[in-house]
């Protein structure tokens, strides 16, 4: 229980409306998707219910995050900062702990049309920034997560990769100035934010800190508090007098899909051809979209009910399709949409493929087109138990995240087998293309019951024995190793990184004040190197 | 129902937070994204539907006790069902059931409902209305020349918002009737409280009395056909009396009746209302009056972990609440230009009164009832047109507080002027 003395403090710095500490409303932090794995992985029952927070604060500036942490750093509180909050990630880890919740902190500060880029505050989510953005016929990379997520906490803080990634890369790529408030109270303003006021680089002159408070995967909240951010923003071919229009009722909603606008499903019979196609796809810079998935997937992604995904699997969509990406494209002409038309067939022609949209096999409503764009189409899986989560992650090259998803399928299929995730013959992927040329990430989306105990510890067992073979297998470092057991488990493999991240954490963490449980302790383990 | 039995459904909930917003595809603005007042008020993850259906969790798993902030967060939602529609888009999780279980789990743990609920509740059981007037002052609304055919059958039910607060839209009522050589019957000082208030508050039983009252009077007075005018009288006696109660009677709002009236020829509106309006959908008459239907089959599983309703079971997505056929008939209004928000039908936003909040925190219902205020006025519209004297009462107080030049009419106000009736 948290002194009355230092909640007393808090609470002046947030006022009476804007901090908690009751038991029943803290517990709406301490409940978190994917706890459930993390409690199995350290022996406890599968609960989504993990840590209870000391207390909850809402801070509405810079300035009262500020003091929150000055705070925690002179009483010795630790501390975890969390925007829209999904994951078990965004709960705290340890006793004498409190939750900083972002929410107020919601302005879309900046939309620099001309120089592409936005400025945001945490509780801004891509659904918001995106909606506002496509006024001025632009975008942003906005997490495969879903709309209802926070950009400024995928841009500095994870890993990115979305739907779109084809066209506007992973997060972390695009994060061009941060307002950091370090674990010592500190605010840090990185980037070219003092330089000029406009943000366009995220490194800034001299040296780069987004390098040191980020990297590729993000801390995961474990190394102070992001306040604000400027993301680069990518262009939305769209005519300049068209708006966002939707129509119809749930489930089945009409879009008003933009001209030049066109869906395939580019589909070929081997991991050859498909890693062949995907390659030059994606060299050539041709789509909004560029992504891969299983069967079970395809039918999911282009339906809007559980039972119309179910139907169009049971069709026949099994044997139709074989090794297939979905392709998006978007142009702002008719020459230019012909011109990446007549690729995608000539693609088609060199490696003897067949668009399954063409020939009837699926069809992708323009709703689905929206939900693309807005990120939805991942949010598609949960239809089927209410539950999914994903192994793996790795951002690497096309034919590195082909041979995870080859060197997957048995051990898949080994816990399908034990009836404790859902069957997909162990070829449920997600393939994304970002950045153009030959970079892709992986990530194996697996299906498993939130309200089975049997099913939860099953999937958490099954994540664990994803990571080992990502060592054993020399297939990189996937996205959910965080916390010191498993980064001291990879370091050994990475010229012990670990090491290195300790020293981040030390020098800009004195005390250890913000929770380190999905990111590294300073101090090394017992036993590790 | 006990909370018991949605222990699969909490156990399920992502904190996603898409039950604090419109579905992804639908935003066309950060100004009006979001979708539940609650938590754009108070900001803390409990005062949204899945903070409180973890709340509900954790009660039910003894990891928490009911307190007096707890209660605050759980009846401090208008229980609009806004976060339901948002979260069944991908997941098998009725938010707004959790919570109306949850205030039943508070009633009948002797600690809810909130005071104010408590003492309309016993002025319901004294007065038969929650604003404590006497039974005599039911018909007190009903002006000369208005005929009322006692034999008829059929009843106008005006309910005591209408009969007692809204009396404009009971009188429009009743011209429109007159106008279309609808015969009525008016129940009069027997006409009680439906039990809305009671029931939305989670005193459930209590509210079965009621119902189960009001029926036997319905079948005293040979009751055929229900015609309402209240949103909230509506969805009682349209949606939630049938899961509890034997109630064979028609029952149908008058947007409905006059839709099909004018598609009749049987009433015609010939006066010009020149006027740009644009319209609120009524919670109870929206997203919340699908009718539960019943269903008896079983969880089949097809793949692996996944399982399909055999037979298919009826699925409440909020979709096919009456949504057109008030929009149909302000269409048909001379001179009426209708001009539509950008949050509307199933994700329309609370105007900000039901749920017990009105009469418990009447300051959180007029500060949702401004933002709604907000939004409409960015339509350009001169008037904002509704269904529901709740929502009436609640916008009349909002229009007050933020000083809007716009004016508030009700669905019949309107036709009744269109008629010539408003005179």
């Amino acid at each position: 229980m948290l002194e009355d003395k230092i909640y007393a403090a808090l609470k002046n710095i947030v006022g009476p409306e804007n901090i908690s500490r009751d038991p029943a409303i803290l517990e709406t932090y301490a409940y978190q998707w994917c706890n459930e794995v993390d409690n199995t992985l350290k022996g406890r029952e599968p609960s989504r219910f993990g840590q209870r927070p000391e207390a909850v604060v809402l801070p509405g500036s810079a300035e009262e995050v500020q003091a929150i942490v000055r705070l925690c750093n002179e009483h010795d509180i630790k501390f975890k900062a969390l925007s829209t909050g999904q994951g078990a990630w965004a709960g705290v880890t340890v006793p004498r702990a409190i939750q900083i919740d972002l929410r107020r902190m919601n302005r879309i500060l900046e939309i620099n049309v001309q120089n592409r880029y936005a400025v945001i505050e945490p509780y801004v989510t891509n659904a918001q920034l995106q909606a506002e953005l496509v006024k001025h016929g632009l975008i942003h990379n906005a997490q495969g997560g879903g709309p209802q997520t926070s950009p400024l906490a995928s841009h500095t803080s994870f890993v990115g990769p979305s739907f779109t990634s084809s066209h506007t890369g992973f997060s972390g790529r695009n994060l061009l100035g941060a307002e950091w408030v370090l674990p010592t109270g500190d605010i840090v303003r990185v980037g070219s934010f003092n330089y000029s006021g406009e943000w366009f680089s995220g490194d800034g002159p001299a040296f780069s800190l987004r390098g040191v408070f980020r990297g590729g995967y993000g801390a995961y909240g474990g190394l102070g508090v992001f306040t604000q951010c400027a993301i680069r923003l990518f262009s939305l071919p769209i005519p300049k007098d068209w708006k966002w229009e939707i129509k119809g009722t749930v489930p089945d909603y009409e879009w008003n899909l933009p001209p030049y606008w066109k869906m395939f499903v580019l589909n070929f019979a081997d991991w050859d051809t498909f890693t062949e196609a995907f390659y030059e796809v994606n060299d050539q810079d041709m789509s909004m979209m560029a992504m891969a998935s299983s069967a079970e997937g395809l039918a999911t992604m282009f339906t809007n009910t559980r039972e119309a995904a179910l139907e169009a699997i049971f069709a026949g969509l099994l044997v139709k399709t074989q090794r297939y990406f979905v392709v998006m494209v978007t142009a702002h002409t008719e020459r230019e949409f012909d011109y990446r038309t007549k690729f995608l067939q000539a693609i088609l022609k060199k490696y003897g493929g067949q668009d399954l949209i063409e020939e009837g096999v699926v069809t992708a409503q323009p709703m689905h087109y929206a939900e693309g764009l807005r990120n939805s189409l991942g949010n598609h899986a949960f239809r089927f138990t209410s539950c999914f989560q994903s192994t793996h992650g790795g951002l690497d090259t096309i034919a590195m995240s082909v041979k995870i998803g080859i060197v997957n399928q048995p051990i898949k299929q080994k816990y399908i087998e034990k009836h404790v995730i859902g069957d997909d013959r162990g070829e449920g992927i997600w393939i994304t293309g970002y950045e153009g040329g030959h970079m892709a990430h992986l990530e194996v989306p697996t299906v498993y019951d939130p309200s089975s105990p049997e099913s939860c510890r099953g999937y958490a067992y099954y994540q664990d024995e994803c990571n080992k073979a990502d060592i054993s297998n020399a297939l990189g470092i996937p996205f959910f190793i965080v916390g010191d057991a498993f980064h001291d488990s990879y370091g050994p493999n990475v010229m012990d990184y670990p090491r290195w991240l300790r020293k981040i954490k030390a020098a800009f963490d004195p005390k250890g004040v913000s929770d380190p449980g999905h990111y590294v302790s300073s101090k090394p383990r017992e036993g590790s190197t | 129902m006990t909370l018991a039995d949605y222990q699969q459904m909490m156990d399920r909930c992502v904190r996603c937070s898409k039950c604090k917003f419109l579905d992804g595809i639908l935003v066309k603005s950060k100004q009006y994204s979001t979708i539940c007042p609650s938590i754009e008020r108070y900001n803390l993850h409990a005062y949204s539907g899945g903070g409180r259906v973890i709340m509900a969790n954790a009660i039910q798993r003894g990891r928490a006790k009911f307190s007096d902030e707890m209660l605050d967060a759980l009846y401090r939602c208008t229980n609009c069902g806004a976060c339901e529609v948002a979260c069944k888009m991908y997941y098998d999780i009725e938010p707004n059931e959790v919570i109306h279980e949850l205030r039943v789990a508070a009633v009948e743990s002797g600690v809810g409902p909130m005071p104010k609920h408590k003492k309309y509740i016993d002025l319901v059981e004294r007065t038969h209305n929650p604003y404590g007037e006497s039974p005599m002052n039911r018909e007190a609304w009903l002006p000369d020349g208005v005929r009322v055919d006692e034999r008829s059958d059929t009843i106008y039910w005006v309910g005591c918002t209408a009969a007692l607060r809204r009396q404009e839209i009971a009188q429009a009522t009743a011209r429109i009737l007159n106008a279309a050589h609808e015969p009525f019957a008016l129940l009069g000082s027997d006409e009680y409280c439906c039990g809305s208030p009671v029931y939305r508050v989670g005193d459930r039983s209590r509210a079965i009395e009621i119902m189960k009252e009001n029926v036997e009077r319905f079948k005293q007075h040979g009751v055929k056909r229900i015609i309402t005018s209240c949103a909230g009288c509506y969805n009682m006696l349209k949606v939630e009396y049938p899961r509890f109660v034997d109630l064979d009677i028609e029952v149908v709002h008058i947007s409905q009746l006059m839709e099909s009236l004018l598609a009749d020829g049987k009433l015609r509106l010939t006066r010009e209302v020149p006027m740009k309006v644009t319209y609120h959908d009524p919670c109870h008459l929206g997203r919340m009056a699908e009718p539960y239907e019943k269903w008896e089959g079983q969880m089949v599983e097809v793949l692996a972990l996944v399982y399909m309703a055999d037979p298919p079971k009826p699925v409440r997505t909020g979709g096919h609440g009456v949504y057109d056929a008030p929009r149909n008939v302000l269409k048909q209004i001379p001179g009426v230009e209708l001009v539509e928000m950008e949050r509307i039908r199933e994700y329309a936003y609370c105007c900000g009164a039901g749920g017990g909040v009105k009469a418990a925190y009447p300051d959180f219902a007029v500060w949702t009832a401004k933002n709604r205020m907000e939004e409409a006025e960015s339509t350009g519209a001169q008037a904002l047109v509704s269904c529901c004297p709740f929502c009436s009462t609640n916008f009349h107080d909002g229009i007050e507080e933020r000083g809007s030049q716009m004016e508030y009419y009700d669905l019949t106000e309107l036709v009744a002027k269109s008629i010539g009736g408003d005179e």
